[in-house]
């Protein structure tokens, strides 16, 4: 009978991982789309998942719209936010050495997250789940419905890039500057409209975290800096710049992370994403699929 | 329509250069259209540098560059290639983490973007046919191919573009003589097909049999220019740069 509670207990840490997972690897995929095509890390990456669900509050709470209508403008205001930054931020920058577009991105979150305390103030919101809040139990396994969206999102969010960058000549443009940018010049891409691409699509991936988030775990104005760091720890374990690298490394973090809190100590949960991102950086700087990463990754 | 003997790139009194450093000293040189123009010299001459303030990739430059009657030197490379001038670069710079059919669409890409999907495909037809090899390859990773090969599918993406002036750097660097002599064979063929040649080399002596006309640089300068073959028996270029005398 205990081993029966506890094989029980352990598949709800599993489900429970891998669903605070697939947020990661969103986080980490849009890391990578970034850094991909200008080797920075855009920190305000966070900041999009953050506005995902307030936003989403916004328009369908406040305003009261449809889900599926609410859920595409908010993916919109998101993304256009993260267009602006590109042109904001990144783009005016005089001397664009990477470091500097790093910290234009820090100084970009600051902004944006004061922007939304000054909207919606310091509480936290919740969003009603998609389809209720009525528990699914498949074999006494209790389930919130809302898991099954966000991992179903994070499937629909990776079969559209895997088409993106291997079947249309935009997607495969935007791999072109991540391989080579000089050639890439050559065979006529703008290099400023790709990384302008990257942000968008990028914002709207942050976007969908935070409207699929919020349902579950609520969200306020002050939320950003941690998930850009799970994110980011999830890309770098994965492999910085690899997509399957970026899902694999955030549903090992999400389940590190369920299990560590559920097993060892709760009050830790947020430190166990650091030390698995410190463990990598002193073992396997490179990630779990990242062979190239780590030479690019030494030049800051 | 344009002339017999009219130029199709015409480069007055240009500087280029890294900062602080002039790699290039006030040069000004012509390319006859339909012609093959190499210029040679040894490594650190300017050469490179040359070509990227042609092609737009390096911006440090000052003076004229003309092609086809307009002033591309302040143009951004993406701007470049759209008007006819395509750069090989050195190291042949493929995409060398995607397969060779997708290095080869994306040297179309500006065609892709203007939907010209005939224009696409009678490239693909004759970049394949001139290179069997790189069909067969099509699915293959760029970055595993041979070095030869690797020179063909860089020389294929630029043509893809349809280029009237193709700029080719070190096109021999690293190959065996035999594949040289291939990608030679090559260059003196896109050439009789009406493509304009500028072509940079260290290897002068192969340089010089296919050109109809070359240059000389020394240092950043131009230090000696004429027909092709009239160099071949220049006593100073002998000694200098072909290992005779």
């Amino acid at each position: 009978m205990e081993s029966f509670a506890f094989s029980h207990q352990l598949l709800q840490f599993m489900v429970t991982g891998l669903t605070v997972g697939a947020i990661y690897a969103m986080v980490a995929i849009g890391f990578n789309i970034i850094y991909n095509v200008t080797e920075v890390l855009n920190l305000a990456q966070g900041e999009f998942v953050m506005l995902g669900g307030l936003v989403m509050v916004f328009i369908h709470v406040s305003l009261g719209l449809p889900l599926v209508i609410a859920f595409a403008a908010t993916v919109l205001v998101v993304t256009v936010v993260g267009v602006l930054l590109d042109r904001l931020a990144i783009r005016p920058v005089r001397q664009p050495t990477v470091m500097a577009l790093i910290i234009a991105t820090v100084a970009a979150s600051m902004i944006i997250k004061g922007g939304a305390m000054l909207i919606w103030g310091k509480n936290p919101y919740d969003l009603p789940a998609f389809s209720g809040r009525e528990p699914i139990v498949v074999g006494g396994l209790v389930l919130q419905s809302q898991y099954l969206w966000v991992i179903g999102f994070l499937v629909i969010i990776a079969i559209a890039l895997a088409l993106f960058f291997n079947r249309t000549i935009l997607g495969k443009a935007m791999r072109a500057c991540a391989d080579n940018g000089d050639a890439a010049r050559l065979v006529g891409i703008n290099v400023r409209q790709m990384v302008l691409l990257a942000f968008g699509v990028s914002a709207a991936i942050g976007a969908v975290a935070g409207i699929t988030l919020t349902p579950i775990a609520l969200m306020d104005y002050d939320r950003g800096a941690m998930l850009a760091i799970k994110g980011f720890a999830a890309a770098i374990l994965g492999g910085l710049g690899s997509f399957p690298g970026a899902i694999l490394g955030g549903v090992i973090l999400g389940l590190i992370e369920s299990f560590g809190a559920g097993f060892l100590m709760s009050g830790y949960k947020d430190a166990y994403a650091l030390i698995v991102l410190l463990l990598v950086l002193f073992v396997r700087p490179s990630g779990i699929l990242g062979s190239m990463a780590v030479a690019r990754f030494k030049r800051f | 329509m344009s002339t017999e003997g009219s130029t199709i790139l015409k480069i007055e009194q240009l500087n280029a250069g890294y900062g602080a450093i002039a790699a290039i000293k006030g040069i000004s040189l012509q390319v006859p259209k339909g012609k093959v123009v190499s210029i040679i010299g040894a490594n650190g001459a300017g050469k490179s540098t040359l070509l990227k303030a042609i092609s737009g990739l390096n911006a440090d430059v000052s003076g004229r560059i003309v092609f086809k009657d307009q002033d591309i030197l302040r143009l951004p490379a993406d701007r470049i290639v759209g008007l006819g001038l395509s750069h090989v670069a050195e190291g042949r710079q493929i995409f060398a983490s995607m397969t060779v059919a997708d290095n080869i669409e994306l040297g179309a890409y500006l065609f892709h973007r203007r939907r010209k999907r005939q224009v696409i495909a009678d490239g693909k037809e004759t970049v394949y046919g001139m290179f069997p090899i790189l069909a067969k390859r099509a699915t293959q990773i760029a970055g595993t191919l041979s070095g030869g090969e690797q020179q063909m599918l860089a020389i294929a993406r630029a043509l893809m573009a349809r280029p009237a002036l193709l700029l080719l750097d070190e096109p021999s660097m690293g190959l065996a003589p035999l594949i040289v002599r291939d990608i030679f064979r090559t260059i003196k063929q896109l050439n009789s097909t009406g493509t304009t040649i500028l072509l940079v080399e260290q290897n002068a002596r192969a340089a010089l049999q296919i050109a109809d006309y070359a240059y000389v640089l020394e240092t950043g300068c131009i230090v000696l220019q004429g027909p092709a073959r009239q160099l071949l028996d220049d006593p100073k270029i002998k000694a200098a740069y072909l290992g005779v005398g």
